[in-house]
């Protein structure tokens, strides 16, 4: 239902969409079935291929996916030595730009394979503003752009980059998604942070079939925290106690009305007031014993002042 | 004789009749009348503008921050002068909300804003500021909410600690006086309020053109340009008193949005040892100077729990005068806490100011919570039970674990983060 289409739907929401791999669970494969899935949808698709030869990148792909996209490859001669007429002036940022100013009408997807290699040759500042400036071409609210919407895809690595770029560029991103899996089964965190909501993860198990198209799984029986085992219940602590928790309905009456002792309260005021109804309410028993002078006089008869 | 030449004068005008009057005049007291327009003798005069007012304790021309709840914390407001930092939380959710109180503010005041961005548009951002809860509506408003956030046992009077019910309440009730406005974050400022107010936006990608040569000084170019944007503005507008003529003071807010961000072309949140590391301490150096002199108050949000440098946070702390940390309970463990189930995060003052005192001004409430609730941003104390050391164990044992999760297999220098392991 809803949850199956998270993955499916990364591209249609637009903006700066990361994918963090690792060593154990590579992420070029869901790259290329992302790449595959827009192109399919009809957007114009454009590839950075700066970290694999072209051949490698379009090794998969059938030859009408080939014809869609546009390839633009910094892995043959990254420094332009050769000094050619395909040379891209400006590098790989220049080609970002170039691709933004002449963008037609209509959703425009892409992908850089990888960002890290961007990250790794570039000022992480320059390629901030520059992910930033594609990414938000169409930024103004509430209008239904006459520029496409622009989705950049970027493959990172999450090994080789210390903290301050992953956070740099996570704050800048609009959805992320981390590679993991357990048990051969891959799967996908997504991350997705909408401006002014809080973010929403899910997690989405999937594979990649052989000719990259995306299949979505509901993931191995055992998926979240292990839960405790259902035949035993769970333990009530308040049976059999040797006190009493609750009170009866009676019992918290009685406790309502009962006038605490610091509190001066009118019928308080009335007990103090009111005049002691029987004196002889108790009496002292005493019995004189041989070392006892039961005199009657007043010793202080004696003294003359 | 005088009587006679002042009958004599007849219809004479009458300042002369004063003048005689005055020479006859036993004593030497004169009432002072009334000044027209202010001349350099006279007394000390209180500069009256809209949306300000002095505070109690050191005589500072205080604005409001655009929280109510917020300026009883600072001691009654922002003072003019000052620069009032938030430490964003992480993911930007709840900073852009105070931010954009402060300017609603200004414009509910009638003062010129400022507004910095290296993110967005500052158009865009006056379309969404929130709007103003006005005095009739707000009592409404306010108290539904309160009714709406009471549960029943908090109605049952306190029976056994009896006396706790004598003690002031954190929450004060709405104002309505000219000082300090409540905001519906629900809604939209109406649009009419903004055209009507003067505005200035600075907005870093046009302002700065991509092929410019980055020179080796010591400010980054974007710092600069919006330093340079600031002074401009000041001096064209007089809020340093260098246009005596006008007649009307006003006061100026600026606002500068993810200040040290990346998008700033400042490096201190990707790197730990960037090129110019001193770029912003700079920046806040030079700003709190173009603000000193003149009639205008700064807030300022910041990212830094993205800086990668504790030293630059600490610098940056001391150079700015109220520095105020948002901690959103979002992703992190607290969020499925019961203790603070109901609250969005905490908030953490972490300075105020000593502006011409000895003493600060500090509330003695030091935990407090905020929440986003449908329509209005609250500040609450929050009530902490006492701290077991059980506890206070457990979470030393999870810092130092993910601080090994950290170092990795990325070499020394990556795998500064959190924790500065020396080896």
């Amino acid at each position: 239902g809803r949850e199956l289409g998270m993955l499916d739907s990364l591209l249609s929401l637009g903006g700066l969409v990361l994918l963090w791999d690792s060593v154990e669970w590579e992420g070029r494969s869901l790259l290329k079935a992302l790449v595959k899935k827009s192109a399919l949808c009809g957007e114009q698709v454009h590839i950075l291929g700066c970290e694999v030869s072209e051949e490698e990148f379009r090794e998969g792909f059938d030859s009408d996916i080939n014809n869609r996209l546009v390839y633009h490859d910094f892995f043959r001669d990254p420094l332009n030595w050769s000094k050619t007429e395909e040379a891209l002036p400006g590098g790989p940022l220049g080609a970002l730009r170039a691709i933004c100013k002449r963008t037609d009408p209509g959703p425009v997807t892409i992908a850089l394979d990888s960002l890290s290699w961007l990250l790794l040759h570039l000022p992480c500042t320059t390629l901030c503003q520059a992910l930033h400036a594609v990414s938000h071409q169409d930024s103004c609210p509430g209008d239904s752009s006459p520029v496409g919407k622009v989705s950049v895809l970027g493959l990172l690595h999450e090994e080789l980059h210390g903290p301050g770029p992953v956070g740099a560029l996570s704050s800048l991103a609009q959805t992320e998604v981390t590679l993991g899996g357990t048990k051969g089964q891959a799967s996908a965190h997504i991350l997705c942070r909408r401006p002014r909501q809080r973010p929403t993860d899910q997690t989405q198990w999937f594979s990649i079939l052989p000719d990259f198209s995306l299949d979505l799984q509901e993931g191995p029986s055992v998926e979240s925290q292990p839960c405790s085992d259902p035949h035993i219940p769970p333990v009530d602590p308040t049976t059999h106690l040797t006190f009493n928790l609750h009170l009866s309905k009676k019992e918290r009456e009685a406790r309502d009305s009962l006038i605490l002792p610091f509190q001066f309260s009118s019928e308080k005021q009335q007990a103090l007031l009111r005049p002691r109804p029987g004196q002889a309410t108790s009496h002292i028993f005493y019995e004189p014993d041989a070392y006892d002078d039961l005199d009657q006089e007043d010793p202080d008869d004696d003294l003359d002042i | 004789m005088a009587a006679v030449a002042s009958c004599g004068s007849g219809a004479g005008s009458t300042g002369s009749a004063v003048a005689t009057a005055s020479k006859s005049n036993v004593t030497s007291f004169q009432r002072r009348g009334p000044r027209a327009s202010g001349t350099n003798d006279s007394g000390p005069r209180l500069v009256s503008i809209a949306g300000t007012r002095p505070s109690v304790r050191n005589g500072q021309l205080l604005v409001s921050t655009g929280l109510p709840a917020l300026d009883q914390l600072l001691g009654g407001g922002l003072a003019i002068g000052t620069v009032l930092l938030i430490e964003e939380d992480k993911y930007n959710i709840y900073s852009p909300l105070l931010f954009k109180c402060f300017l609603a503010e200004g414009i509910v005041n009638g003062h010129t804003l400022l507004v910095a961005s290296a993110k967005e548009d500052p158009a865009n951002i006056l379309q969404e500021l929130p709007a103003p809860l006005l005095d009739d509506n707000s009592k409404k408003e306010f108290d539904e909410d309160v009714y709406n956030h009471k549960t029943p046992e908090s109605n049952i009077k306190m029976k056994i600690a009896w006396r706790y019910q004598l003690l002031p309440k954190m929450e004060i009730g709405p104002v309505s006086s000219r000082f300090g406005h409540y905001y519906d974050a629900s809604k939209r400022i109406p649009q009419e309020l903004i055209e009507a107010s003067n505005w200035h936006g600075f907005f870093l990608p046009e302002k700065i053109s991509s092929t410019l040569k980055v020179e080796p000084c010591s400010l980054t170019p974007g710092y600069i340009k919006l330093l340079q944007f600031i002074q401009n503005i000041i001096s064209e507008e007089g809020f340093d008193g260098s246009n005596p003529q006008k007649k009307q003071r006003n006061v100026l807010r600026i606002g500068i949005q993810n200040l040290g961000s990346p998008l700033w072309g400042d490096d201190i949140c990707c790197a730990e040892n960037g090129s110019n590391s001193h770029s912003l301490t700079k920046f806040l150096y030079v700003l709190r100077g173009l603000l000193r002199t003149s009639l205008s108050a700064c807030i300022i949000t910041m990212p830094t729990h993205l800086i990668q440098n504790k030293a630059i946070i600490a610098r940056v702390t001391n150079l700015s005068d109220i520095v105020i940390g948002l901690e959103s309970f979002i992703g992190s463990e607290r969020e499925t806490n019961p203790l603070y189930k109901d609250y969005h995060g905490l908030i953490h003052i972490r300075q105020i100011p000593r502006l011409n005192n000895l003493i600060c001004d500090e509330s003695d409430v030091k935990d407090l919570a905020f929440k986003l609730k449908r329509k209005l941003f609250t500040i609450e104390r929050l009530h902490l039970p006492p701290d077991l050391s059980d506890t206070v164990s457990r979470s030393s044992k999870q810092d130092l674990a993910e601080s090994t999760k950290r170092l990795g297999p990325g070499c020394g220098m990556m795998a500064g983060g959190k924790k500065h392991l020396d080896f």
